[in-house]
């Protein structure tokens, strides 16, 4: 079991892999390389050319100064002793930028930053080689390079620490890279060098390594060219660990595995090109091929659990109970509580298959559309004072409307993202009176159906991922001829109509250089533009395709989060190679079932909740307990602000009153976190002032406890003379029918005889009705105020 | 061309005409060096803190470190004032500062390199920039806050919260790691307000005290849903039960309950903080303070003022001053101020050129921070930004500097390692160096 030799991790990158691929640098940021790059495997390991005593500001340049010369001595024929004019041609984008980014100085902490630092502006690790040659060889009169007196020239003054420099010494004057700007700078400065080769890509290896705690292991990273030549990288690549207590990784490359089991992703990035390696280190001890062998596997979820278990010698917790199913699946397919009858038909009933017929029957009550359609309102839903009340509305019910139709996913972000006409009569049209310019609606639409963060991409090159300004602008294109007419917005009452209409004109140009971009998405083949329709329509074809593999993957994503208390990916809608799922396989799986059942959002839901995995207990096993992302046990949720409310108004009989909302309406139908609502805010529903308003504060606070324990509204209920129990204490029931009766409702389970037993003990005293109202109150608070009502288990 | 005038050429310039091209080199290589030496720096000078936090960015200019030579451009519309202090000038709204000026030390000279509000908040809030890049909107923790890290290490009166945010949460104020034990007490609710009172700590009318009890008895027996107690194991069921148990001792203890009855303050006391939101939470806090509470942020937003600087400042910097002023000689006058901290301060400082819309845009090269109390030598101005205002240059400071002032003076070691529940190390702030002038 235990990994001695490297062996390959199940699979964890592969998702990564079958993502759509493209060229990983964009147009702009090419890197061009002076001669012709021979790979050498041959070439020495050579630790001391360079000093490293590091400056502190920027983690990953140490190193840079030896990485470069190795490099250098691979690439390059042995320098010429002369440095007069006529000396090897330098390539600016291949030899000098690379200089400049492994060092520190085009970093987004320095002069990499958007004014950039003291007046000198580099792009973000030289994703700009036209800006950043401007940069050093003519802005700022010049100043920066002294070709007469190579040496004097400011960039080595400063970056040598021979003239005062905020940044401090990045390298020595005897370094290799000092003597590479040098030459550069003393071979004229050349913008290009002939014949250079563009890099195409940069890859890791191993991408997926096991390893035992204390084990180290070089990682080695390498440039690939588009002459088909390749460069070893490693000692010029930047490093980090996104856990680095589990696997940390030092600036050499050098990946080593902590003390504790787990998993962690090395990222190495290059110039602006990222590459990742997965590493796990399993659980010491053997558990037998058999265990997981005879593990049930009630569809495709078991399979890729079991075998990502068994790959950490993690071992699963055993199932739950039907009562503790049952409220399980209630809450995640209906947001309620099974009512007492409905606990007690379920319990009775003797079907092998009861378990898939509930979910079922549940997939086709009502409820499943308003808990649904709760979720996405905290994703779309604007605020009224911005956009105006009708508005609002109308897009709440068209929210709603197509989670009641059961309306196919790729259909429902079809008719958004190409939404047309009124916004007092399509719903949908206000997501337009909202999000009014392209680039708002590219970082929407980019987020939330594809889980693709491109807001840096606004602005500069991003740093994580291979998207530039162009991509984002080019995207931005789509939403060029979104043309609004009527009234347009007034805050704070807003309340005119508008139509969302397609404009005859409207461009988008590039910020900087000015370009007016062709619409074009971020991967794949560009869908045609019909020219008589509106260009929205080939986007929302192109993002809703079935080749667009993220457009499924981030949605069972949020599905599986909800349902399984931690998304395979987190955060839910944040997918890139440098934030690997937790079980790539299983991700890749249920988006391809997604797809197969064409984006029906049900069968997504009963594939989950009929997995044998769902229905695990979350009381750990001595090989699970530290598991907090493999799902070898439940991970407890607490309620849902808006489940727990409803739930309490379903077992204290009273029901909910909003403003703004008929008699005895649910807290899920809300359709705008406008109305007022004290418990609702405790228990962490957006704040509809933040933009956007989706961000759910989901841990616990003493507020919420005082609110459970004290609140006057709560109060009120359970003492309520029309209330539970006031009905429950002047029914003919015997203490012990109420005491059940008050378990069914809250914990959606019978009691057991201590149970039973201590809470007929309660009415020992109760002499008379006032007594036994007292008595049912004072349990009913109390059953309301453990965690076993507050949290879903 | 206006965009390459900018601060390279006199930085430079400065610093060889004073000599201290050494400084700027070598500051943080020293700060480095350093590290050693301040970790052991743990004799508490104050008991409780005050953090008033200006959210969106106070302007410099406006406030402590007014550029009155530099061009109209820069200088702005306000004209500037003398101080307590002679030869230092605070601007013209700041005169009841100004009168306490020898009380007070104001930095000038911190520096960093976040932007964003997002990213802002989180680097002078937590004393750790974010790990990964971070947008203006964002709400974003990694690292636990100054307040936070101060309710884990510092004991709070049997029943009071040992951290309260008013009347909102900052939003890199949470605990992170530390857990949500360790986050605010938010007091939403309105202490200017005559029905003030904070909810839900009063039992419900209608229940008596002895029955409460009793439903108490009977919560803790029925409650049998099974704990995880391995922290690896991330049961959210523990917080849970520790907030209960903080929620009861905050509803039993009298002396809680007594902080927080402002209205028996004299009426003359709440005037003189100013019969406003924000002068009243300050008096607020000066009676947690009393009551022993460690660790209190007021948070008052409104300081992105990205345009009409002058105009939207005239409004808001005469009743907020006095009600800083107010809350140090009030703390004064009980002698409590030798062991209380007040501080202020936003995510940074803003532009020196008034934009085209009359305001100023966010500027991390520079920011002013103003301390009094808990043993911070008084009467001083440490560090100085440029002629114009636009970098701090003499003496840079970092968020980490700050950081480590405010835990060195509660007596909390800066360069503490705790573990992150998955057995992470992460000390308190990297570079765990206070900053010496502002230590007794």
């Amino acid at each position: 079991m235990l990994a001695t030799s490297p062996k390959s991790l199940s699979g964890c990158h592969e998702v990564v892999d079958n993502l759509p691929k493209y060229d990983t640098c964009g147009d702009r940021c090419a890197l061009l390389h002076s001669r012709q790059p021979r790979y050498n495997e041959g070439h020495p390991q050579t630790h001391s050319l360079l000093p490293r005593n590091a400056p502190p500001m920027c983690r990953f340049h140490t190193i840079v100064g030896i990485v470069f010369s190795l490099v250098w001595c691979a690439l390059v024929p042995p320098p010429h002793e002369s440095t007069l004019w006529g000396a090897e041609p330098v390539s600016f984008e291949l030899q000098v930028q690379p200089i400049m980014a492994a060092r520190g100085c085009s970093t987004g902490a320095c002069h990499g930053k958007q004014r950039g630092q003291n007046g000198f502006q580099l792009s973000l690790l030289g994703f700009d080689p036209e800006f950043d040659y401007a940069a050093l060889t003519m802005n700022a009169r010049g100043r920066r390079i002294f070709p007469a007196a190579p040496d004097q020239s400011l960039l080595l003054l400063k970056a040598t620490g021979q003239a005062p420099h905020g940044g401090g010494r990045r390298f020595a004057v005897d370094s290799e890279e000092y003597r590479i700007l040098r030459d550069w700078i003393v071979a004229g400065l050349p913008r290009r060098v002939p014949d250079e080769p563009t890099l195409t890509a940069v890859t890791a290896s191993p991408t997926e390594q096991f390893m035992k705690p204390g084990q180290t292991l070089q990682l080695e990273v390498t440039a690939h060219y588009s002459d088909g030549s390749m460069g070893n990288v490693t000692r010029m690549a930047m490093y980090q660990s996104n856990e680095s207590a589990i696997v940390a990784v030092d600036d050499d490359g050098v990946i080593e595995a902590g003390p504790i089991p787990g998993e962690a992703s090395i990222m190495a990035r290059y110039m602006n090109v990222i590459a990742t390696c997965n590493v796990a280190i399993p659980l010491a001890g053997d558990v037998p091929d058999e265990l997981y062998a005879k593990l049930p596997r009630n569809n495709l979820v078991d399979e890729h659990v079991w075998v990502k278990l068994q790959s950490l010698g993690i071992t699963p917790s055993g199932p739950i109970a039907d009562a503790k199913f049952a409220r399980r699946v209630y809450i995640d397919i209906i947001g309620t509580l099974p009512k007492p009858n409905e606990v007690r038909e379920f319990l009775a009933d003797t079907n092998e298959d009861k378990r898939q017929q509930l979910v079922a029957r549940l997939l086709d009550r009502p409820e499943y559309a308003e808990h649904w359609a709760n979720k996405w309102v905290d994703l779309l839903r604007p605020n009224p004072y911005r956009v105006g009340i009708k508005a609002v509305l109308n897009y709440d019910y068209w929210i709603r409307d197509s989670f009641r139709q059961n309306k196919p996913y790729d259909q429902f972000v079809r008719e958004l993202i190409a939404a047309q006409g009124s916004t007092w009569h399509n719903g949908a049209a206000t997501l337009f009176r909202d999000r009014r310019s392209p680039d708002e609606m590219t970082t929407l639409v980019t987020q939330l159906f594809l889980g693709i963060r491109l807001e840096c991409a606004k602005c500069h090159h991003h740093v994580f991922e291979k998207w530039s300004q162009d991509d984002f602008y080019s995207f931005a294109a789509y939403f060029a001829r979104v043309g609004h007419k009527g009234t347009g917005l007034s805050p704070p009452i807003s309340g005119g109509e508008e139509i969302v209409l397609t404009s005859k004109k409207g461009s988008v140009s590039h910020p900087l250089t000015g370009k007016v971009l062709e619409p074009r998405p971020l991967f794949l083949e560009a869908p045609t533009i019909d020219p008589d329709s509106d260009p929205r329509e080939a986007l929302a074809a192109w993002v809703t395709s079935k080749e667009n593999d993220y457009f499924a993957q981030v949605m069972v994503n949020r599905i599986w989060a909800d349902l399984m208390g931690r998304g395979l990916v987190m955060p839910v809608d944040d997918l890139r190679a440098t934030n690997p799922p937790t079980n790539g396989p299983l991700l890749e799986a249920l988006a391809n079932d997604f797809r197969d059942k064409q984006f029906n959002l049900k069968e997504v839901i009963r594939t989950i909740t009929t997995s044998y995995v769902y229905a695990l207990s979350s009381d750990p096993t001595d090989r699970n307990i530290a598991d907090t992302q493999n799902y070898s046990r439940h991970y407890r949720q607490r309620l849902r602000a808006e489940v727990m409310l409803d739930a309490i108004a379903d077992i204290t009989d009273i029901p909910n009153t909003f403003a703004a909302m008929p008699p005895g309406s649910r807290a899920k139908e809300i359709w705008t976190h406008r109305v007022s609502s004290l418990f609702l805010d405790t228990f962490g529903r957006p704040d509809p002032n933040q933009d956007p308003p989706c961000e759910r504060q989901e841990d616990a606070t003493v507020t919420q406890a005082l609110h459970m324990m004290n609140a006057t509204e709560l109060h009120a209920r359970v003492a309520s003379d029309k209330g539970r129990a006031a009905q429950l204490a002047s029914s003919d029931n015997t203490p012990e029918q109420i005491v059940e009766e008050l378990y069914l409702l809250v914990y959606a389970r019978f009691p057991d005889s201590d149970e039973r037993a201590f809470g007929k003990k309660l009415f020992d005293t109760a002499t008379d009705q006032a007594g036994r109202k007292q008595a049912t109150e004072d349990l009913l608070w109390a059953l309301l105020n453990t965690p076993e009502f507050l949290f879903k288990d | 061309m206006a965009t390459q005038r900018n601060c390279e050429g006199f930085t430079r310039r400065d610093c060889l005409q004073l000599g201290m091209g050494g400084l700027l080199g070598g500051g943080l290589v020293g700060a480095l060096q350093a590290r050693g030496d301040a970790a052991n720096a743990t004799k508490r000078e104050a008991d409780s803190c005050i953090l008033i936090w200006m959210d969106g960015g106070p302007t410099h200019y406006e406030t402590f470190d007014p550029k009155p030579d530099a061009p109209v451009k820069i200088r702005g519309e306000f004209s500037t004032i003398a101080t307590k202090l002679p030869g230092v000038r605070f601007s013209k709204h700041m005169t009841q500062l100004a009168e306490i000026a020898d009380r007070l030390s104001i930095v000038r000279s911190i520096r960093h390199n976040q932007g964003n509000h997002g990213a802002g908040n989180h680097y002078m809030m937590t004393g750790s920039p974010p790990r990964i890049p971070v947008g203006c909107g964002a709400f974003v923790s990694f690292h636990p806050s100054l307040g936070s890290v101060a309710a884990r290490e510092l004991d709070a009166p049997s029943g009071m919260p040992a951290y309260f945010s008013m009347p909102r949460m900052s939003r890199s104020g949470g605990p992170n790691f530390l857990g949500a034990k360790h986050g605010p007490f938010v007091v939403p609710d309105d202490p200017n307000s005559s029905s003030f009172r904070v909810r839900d700590v009063a039992l419900p009318s209608g229940l008596t005290g002895d029955r409460y009890l009793g439903r108490q008895d009977i919560r803790q027996q029925i409650d049998r849903m099974k704990r995880i107690q391995d922290e690896a194991a991330g049961d959210p069921l523990l917080a849970v039960d520790e907030f209960y148990q903080q929620g009861q001792q905050l509803i039993r203890s009298t002396k809680s309950q007594q902080a927080f009855d402002i209205h028996s303050e004299p009426d003359e006391t709440r005037e003189k903080y100013g019969r406003n939101g924000f002068g009243q939470r300050a008096l607020l806090a000066r009676r947690l303070v009393e009551a022993g509470v460690p660790f209190v942020t007021l948070y008052e937003g409104g300081w992105d003022h990205h345009r009409t600087i002058f105009k939207e400042l005239n409004k808001k910097l005469p009743p907020f001053e006095a009600a800083m002023a107010a809350l140090i000689l009030d703390l004064e006058e009980r002698g409590m101020l030798e062991r209380t901290l007040v501080v202020a301060l936003g995510e940074f400082g803003r532009t020196p050129k008034v934009n085209s819309r009359g305001g100023r845009d966010h500027w991390s090269n520079a920011m002013s921070v103003m301390l009094a109390g808990g043993g911070t030598p008084a009467g001083q101005i440490i560090g100085a930004t440029d002629r114009q205002g636009y970098s701090a240059i003499e003496r840079v400071l970092s968020p980490e500097n700050f950081a480590s002032t405010i835990y060195a003076k509660l007596g909390i070691n800066p360069g503490k390692i705790v573990h992150t529940p998955e057995g992470r190390p992460a000390p308190y702030v990297s570079d765990p160096t206070p900053i010496h002038e502002l230590m007794s």
